[in-house]
């Protein structure tokens, strides 16, 4: 192997780039992040809420956004591209050209003014030009960075040298209108790609009207209508006439599935993307009658069908399978659709609003991009990869996650960028780091009487522009404890931060309270300042008098200062009450235990040896490979047969990796960094300890056993793991072979099993196809209720259909029959009647064989282990993660972690990437010795604590266990998250939380003078 | 009946099930009666169950549990309904293990409030009484008085719907099919029918009364913190005098500690020195959590307590809109 | 009685709500002055207590607000607080409080809007009432 590399280089900073950054940041790397537009974050901003929880985007989104700027180990370029790339993995040089943002961040406050001044106004493209910006402006409210760029294009003064006004404006003296492009040359081991995905222009497509009828939008321009932070307020009006519409009509695939625009795949989210904004939709507006015309539904995520479900029996959406053929504009502005039902019926209805769920394609510029990359495309221009390697461009050290190499829905681009990032640890340097002891210096203040300085920011006119400033200042000067109060011009510019250290040192302080902006933002800035003089940091209170006061009762000055004395008050009254915090460290041992050696343990097994673990496999068959040992075929033409053979040949002969078959977990106690398993050999019935530091679940699935369709009554009904095996070796039913008749959804997507089983379809069409290859003239009926080829699968649905086979969409009440011809011999051949609805009667098919699509089952035993991992599963009994859009692989419980079967339905390159998004995420932790716990952590007094557990039960983290000698509760610092939950669940007073103590709390509510 | 929960007992202990019963014996004073601790057969002749039964016996559980909860002892306890409740609410709340219970039901036709039958006889000496159905006859010096039995009942006893133990290992004669036909919560209905100000003066003028003795929470089953929130002082979140704002946050504190876990015995009110009808906000809780989570607490060990547990799309008309 | 103002107690968590009171600033939102705001992590942290305090105190109303469900950054907090919200409420009603009193919304860090909406009618419900006279010391 070549050099390793301290570096690495993510390129694009949405939900894939920033994870990608975070995990190889936590591994101790220098991440060189750079992004296009101004801000990190990409498409998910641009969301309202997220399917399918109906999670609100940015509150997910924006607390790792933060955390991605705030990391020491990543440097955040915006504004930047990637010039060139030269030399070898390990040793990658890297040109980025920054380009000039006429504004100096280290001076803008991101007040806004400017802002409101310029009087340049362009078309916003974050709000899908929907409303208009400034030419000086901020991405979106919660751009991060936060600091103001200007639009070269369309500002007055650098493109006619005249207006001048932000500067006059900026009290910071931001604004710098002689900047200039910049380049940056790095040297990196490895580059990680995650440059996104358009959205397809529907402008003359079809006879869908977009941008000619009013009251057609995209899905995306929907989705800025659906937001409350959008141009909208999130009050759906259509434009024709500002009205609430109360009949939508969805028109799904407008850019996807179609090959006369050469885009013969399925864009993935755009069913689930339509199914969230009906659901959104009628949350919004009750009485709104909702149609999603559709070809078929791809639910086939996690819980998706659930969602489906719910969209029809809770919110009456209305499904109908048709293509629309047309649209026209009405005078009152409705759209009159022109629609054929699946039997060739032609109708016609009328709709108040349409929405065009346009597909996903590849970025605009990729094959230049590519070019200058040196990495290959496929036929539609997204990244090449390949099935067995879903993450690795064609060249060598240069990984690929997110929608650039196919459409992708959140959750996927997660897990692809946490696998990307496993992926390039073998050209970088990761070492197991030591922590920073913090405070090592720190003063002592534990005893003394609180000394509080008060800093009063006027944040340009921002604060003190509303509220009197001064005023406020000095009447902090005359509350208890306050030895010193002032007011500042900014309180975060490097000069203010120098003057708070000065006053700590001269005035003897030992809490700071700075009344200003957002402490979600700020307050770790600050923080870090006290840090310097030797206080803790935790000796630091913020009043925001900012976003909360002066910008919110612009118009009320008086009461606005009047608002901020008391916001003042309550602080100072807590920082009397504040203590000093540690972040206590807590070893991290290395090692992972791997249960289950099937494709995915074994992938995740080797990726985390790779970066130079110890490895435990535990698997209870004899054999390793689990379920992949029963596929033979793939309908890329690879063999997986030969990458069971590769993996276990790996497995076998890396050094680092201990693999135990036949072998069951016995107990496993312990937590991140500090586990201990035991595991024992069902021969020997041998036991042997082991210690770990993580621990990635890997148990997989089952295939279901049915009873339906006289499976096990005849010898002509298989299951499509049969029938795979029957092509393997080319033995079909003797005699007569020539029809075959494959039913999908057996036990899937209904009652009890109310989920898709995602592989069946691409399955039975991969069967078919290799069928057809071998008896080009078997004919093969496919029974299904939609085809689900999501992403590049849709290829081999058209493959098939091309080929002759006829596909039959059932409903679920109307199944397909199944009966022997002769019901005494199991033998005898089969007659399968189905209703077809194109044909738009009943069909009776004389059937040589029937091939079963059974679902996934989810393993009994999963119950235990989950019990012993203290992780929960869902209702269908997988393994359910902590967040099912941004912590796909971890659970609430850290340092455990999930991948393939065992987390759900997946097809073999979807678990590739999910293991080594495990090991991934597993070596966020073994690359650590220790870490540091919260500092605001839960803190019990034994003395108080009665054992009655209900803190056990309320804490989502398992941080607390009853000690079952004491019989009192013990908190694991290790794994407490700082809710507090467990402190208001604790009737006996026995829990605290530190930072919100009671004491603290009780302060605050008390501190003002209100009768 | 006596007579079959004696025998019971007994072979309880013959049969070496239980290393300990705790019981109830005649009392010292008349219409009352004390806790009897069993350690041997002997004692078992002492053994009492009628109307005077009103003690909680399930609290010598919990606050002695470490004394008497040893090395896996098995300790019977004859219980009411009510008493099994709090039996149960143990059990969840790991005060003790079920395995070292022996639950021993007794059919319970509710107990005597004693203030009540006072009351009725103008605070003459009472010497004894006879249950006949529906009437006691209440005997003193020079006289005998025949009272309504439903009148003279605790006010717990009056709302109860769970009689009989809902979790037992042993029941004295057979625990009734069918649950008494009461409206638990008409006092609750009827208070809420009155106006807002109208609430909150019946409410000022009862809780005036409190002298903070702090017997409620002494004698209440559901009360076992090792330090009372209210004698907590770091912070002092409610002030100890008599204040009236502080009296009352005392005690709804106590009714929303006791959320979810309250068996309305009834003995807080029976222990008020001041006859607060302590019982009236601990039911509109008991109602809210019943109407809303479908939670009765004490009823079955292996349900989540209603205050630790959600589900996630349960009503939240209290949520603004 | 003219110029009074209703000073309320707002508890807001620190994922959702507060970062929605942020952003409706950010966004300019315009709404009363008279909300004093406590930040806490979660709304799983609110003890009764709390809200007990603050009207104590002489607070003339108390807001509660937090992530929506499903949306906890704890994951289950907003959950077992809406449980305990759901006994406060009706409890603090039952004794005579008036109800608008005492309020509790769930607002996202996407909800400027709706924050300063929330506030407002909180606000206006209480200026309809008037001063706190229960449950306020040495009233």
């Amino acid at each position: 192997m070549g050099k390793k590399n301290k570096s690495v280089l993510v390129v694009g900073a949405g939900i894939a780039g920033i994870q990608a950054s975070l995990d190889l940041a936590e591994m101790g790397l220098n991440v060189h992040l750079v992004e296009e537009s101004p801000t990190i974050g990409g498409r998910m901003p641009q969301l309202d809420k997220t399917f399918p929880t109906n999670d609100c985007s940015m509150c997910i989104l924006s607390p790792k956004m933060s955390e991605c700027a705030r990391h020491p180990n990543i440097t955040v370029h915006t504004m930047a591209n990637i010039d060139s790339i030269e030399g070898d993995p390990g040793n990658f040089n890297c040109k980025i050209i920054e380009k000039a943002k006429f504004v100096d961040p280290d001076k803008c406050v991101a007040c806004g003014l400017c802002e409101e001044k310029c009087p340049v106004k362009i078309d916003d493209e974050f709000d899908m030009k929907l409303r208009k910006r400034k030419a000086i402006s901020r991405y979106f409210l919660q751009s991060i960075p936060s600091e103001y760029t200007i639009d070269q294009e369309h500002c007055l003064y650098l493109t006619k040298g005249v207006c001048k006004i932000c500067e006059k404006v900026c009290e910071a003296n931001a604004i710098k209108y002689d900047d200039v492009d910049k380049e940056i040359e790095l040297n990196v081991g490895a580059v990680i790609m995650a440059t996104g995905i358009d959205a397809f222009n529907p402008i003359g497509f079809g006879h869908f009207g977009y941008k000619r009828f009013k009251n057609v939008v995209t899905s995306l321009e929907y989705e800025r209508m659906l937001s409350a932070s959008g141009p909208l307020g999130g009050h759906v009006v259509r434009a024709s006439d500002k009205k609430e519409p109360k009949s939508l009509a969805f028109i799904q695939c407008v850019g996807s599935r179609d090959d006369s625009i050469d885009k013969n795949y399925c864009s993935s989210a755009c069913c689930m993307f339509a199914i969230k904004q009906s659901i959104i939709s009628k949350e919004h507006i009750k009485d709104m009658d909702i149609s999603i015309f559709n070809m078929d539904i791809r639910a086939f995520g996690k819980d998706f069908d659930k969602y489906y479900e719910k969209s029809k029996s809770t919110y009456d959406v209305q499904y109908i399978r048709s293509k629309v053929s047309d649209i026209s504009e009405l005078s009152n502005g409705n759209l009159r659709l022109k629609y054929v039902l699946e039997n060739g019926e032609i109708r016609f209805k009328e709709f108040e609003m349409v929405v065009l769920s346009i597909g996903l394609e590849a970025r605009k510029n990729m094959q230049d991009f590519a070019a200058k990359m040196d990495i290959k495309l496929n036929k539609y221009n997204f990244c090449r990869s390949d099935g067995f390697a879903p993450l690795q461009t064609s060249r060598e050290g240069i990984y690929v996650c997110g929608g650039m190499n196919g459409p992708k829905d959140i959750p996927e681009s997660v897990v692809a960028a946490s696998g990307a990032v496993a992926n390039s640890v073998k050209f970088l340097e990761v070492e197991r780091q030591d922590i920073k002891e913090e405070g090592t210096n720190e003063k002592n203040v534990i005893g003394d009487r609180p000394r509080i300085g008060t800093f009063v920011c006027h944040c340009g006119i921002n604060i003190a522009g509303v509220v009197d400033v001064k005023n406020v200042a000095e009447y902090a000067a005359n509350l208890p404890n306050v030895e010193h109060s002032e007011d500042v011009m900014y309180a975060c510019s490097q000069d203010f931060l120098d003057l708070i250290k000065d006053r700590i040192k001269e005035h003897d302080l030992n809490r700071v309270v700075v009344a200003a902006c957002t402490p979600r933002t700020h307050e770790p800035l600050f923080r870090e300042t006290i840090a310097e003089v030797g206080l803790n940091p935790y000796l630091f209170e913020m009043a925001n008098i900012r976003d909360q006061c002066s910008w919110a009762h612009m118009n009320e000055p008086e009461k606005a200062t009047e608002k901020s004395k008391d916001l003042v008050e309550m602080g100072v009254a807590k920082a009397r009450d504040l203590s000093p915090l540690k972040r206590l460290p807590i070893d991290i041992g290395p090692g992972a235990l791997v249960i289950g050696a099937g494709l995915s343990g074994m992938t995740a097994a080797l990726a985390v040896a790779a970066a130079g673990q110890k490895v435990y496999i535990v698997e209870q068959e004899k054999k390793s490979g689990g379920n992949l040992r029963k596929i033979f075929f793939q309908p890329d033409g690879k063999d997986p047969q030969k990458l069971l053979q590769d993996t276990i040949k790996k497995i076998e002969e890396h050094e680092n990796i201990h693999l135990f078959t036949n072998t069951v977990i016995d107990k496993i106690i312990g937590y991140v960094g500090n586990f201990n398993t035991s595991i024992q050999n069902l021969e020997t019935k041998e036991c042997t300890n082991i210690s770990h530091g993580a621990v990635i679940v890997a148990t997989g699935a089952n295939e279901h056993k049915t009873k339906e369709y006289q499976y096990g009554k005849s010898t002509r009904v298989v299951t499509q793991v049969e029938f795979e095996q029957m092509l393997l070796n080319k033995d079909f039913p003797h005699g007569k072979f020539k029809n075959v008749v494959m039913i999908q959804c057996v036990g899937s997507r209904e009652e009890g099993r109310m989920y898709c089983s995602r592989v069946c379809c691409t399955k039975a069409i991969k069967n078919g196809l290799e069928l057809k290859k071998i008896r080009q003239n078997v004919n093969i009926f496919i029974c299904h209720r939609d085809i689900r080829t999501y992403g590049f699968r849709e290829q081999y649905y058209t493959d098939l259909r091309d080929k002759g086979s006829v596909f039959i969409r059932y409903s679920p009440e109307n199944k397909p029959k199944v009966e022997l011809l002769d019901s005494t011999d199991p033998d005898s051949k089969l007659n399968v009647s189905a209703f077809d609805p194109i044909l738009d009667r009943e069909i009776i098919i004389d059937a040589d064989l029937v091939v079963l699509s059974t679902a996934i089952d989810a393993l009994e035993e999963n119950d235990i282990l989950a019990k012993m991992l203290k992780v929960p599963l869902n209702a269908d009994g997988m393994f359910l993660e902590a967040h099912v859009k941004l912590r796909p692989v971890d659970f609430a419980t850290e340092g455990v972690f999930v991948c393939g079967l065992a987390h759900g339905p997946k097809d073999i390159d979807e678990s590739i990437a999910q293991s080594k998004a495990a090991a991934s995420r597993a070596l966020t932790f073994l690359s650590k010795k220790a870490i540091l716990a919260e500092g605001t952590i839960t803190e019990v007094d034994i003395s108080k604590c009665s054992g009655c557990a209900y803190c056990v039960d309320v804490c989502a983290y398992s941080a607390l266990e009853i000690d079952p000698e004491k019989e009192v509760v013990v908190v694991n610092d290790a794994l407490c998250k700082g809710c507090g939950a467990c402190v208001a669940s604790c009737r006996c007073g026995a829990l605290d939380l530190r930072g919100f103590s009671n004491r603290q709390l009780h302060s605050v509510f008390d501190a003002l003078e209100l009768t | 009946m006596v007579k079959e929960l004696q025998e019971k007992v007994k072979q309880l202990f013959k049969d070496k099930k239980v290393d300990m019963v705790i019981g109830w014996r005649k009392g010292s004073l008349p219409l009352s009666s004390s806790p009897l601790f069993i350690n041997k057969i002997e004692d078992v002749d002492n053994l009492i169950f009628d109307e005077t039964c009103q003690n909680n016996l399930a609290v010598y559980i919990t606050k002695d549990k470490r004394r008497l909860v040893k090395d896996g002892k098995k300790i019977g306890v004859i219980v009411k309904g009510c008493d099994a409740r709090s039996l149960v609410l143990y059990c969840v709340e790991k005060q003790i293990k079920r395995e070292n219970l022996v639950i021993i039901g007794v059919p319970c036709k509710g107990v005597f409030d004693k203030r009540k039958v006072m009351e009725q006889v103008d605070n003459k000496e009472v010497l004894g009484f006879s249950v006949n159905g529906k009437e006691v006859t209440i005997k003193g010096q020079e006289f005998e008085k025949t009272l309504d039995k439903f009148e003279i009942a605790s006010d717990s006893c009056q709302s109860c719907v769970y009689p009989d133990a809902p979790v037992f290992d042993e029941f004295i004669t057979e625990p009734r099919k069918e649950k008494p036909d009461i409206d638990e919560f008409a006092k609750v209905d009827k208070f809420e029918e009155l106006s807002l100000d109208d609430r909150w003066k019946k409410i000022t003028d009862e809780y005036s009364k409190c002298v903070r003795c702090y017997a409620c929470r002494n004698v209440c089953p559901s009360c076992y913190c090792n330090v009372c929130f209210v004698d907590q002082n770091d912070p002092q979140w409610i002030g100890k005098s008599p204040e009236i704002t502080d009296t009352i946050i005392f005690h709804l504190i106590r009714n929303l500690h006791v959320a979810g876990r309250c068996v309305e015995c009834g003995a807080c009110a029976r222990a008020c020195p001041e006859g607060i009808d302590l019982l009236l906000l601990n039911k509109k809780i008991t109602k809210e959590i019943k109407e809303r989570f479908g939670y009765t607490a004490g009823i079955n060990i292996d349900e989540k307590p209603a205050m630790q547990s959600y589900c996630e799309n349960e009503k939240q008309d209290f949520i603004m809109g | 009685m003219s110029d009074w103002q209703p000073k309320i107690l707002a508890i807001l968590c620190n994922w959702c709500s507060y970062a929605g009171a942020d952003l409706a600033g950010v966004s300019r939102l315009q709404y009363p002055p008279n909300i004093r705001v406590v930040r806490i992590p979660c709304s799983g942290r609110v003890d009764p207590l709390f809200i007990m305090k603050a009207f104590q105190t002489g607070y003339d109303g108390v807001l509660v607000s937090g992530c929506h469900p499903g949306d906890c950054h704890y994951l289950s907090g907003n959950y077992f607080a809406r449980r305990k919200f759901a006994v406060i409420k009706p409890l603090m009603e039952f004794i005579g409080l008036e109800p608008d009193r005492l309020q509790f919304s769930w607002v996202s860090a996407g909800e400027g809007e709706r924050f300063s909406e929330v506030v407002t009618k909180v606000t206006k419900d209480i200026q309809k009432i008037g001063p706190i006279t229960k449950m306020v010391k040495g009233v």
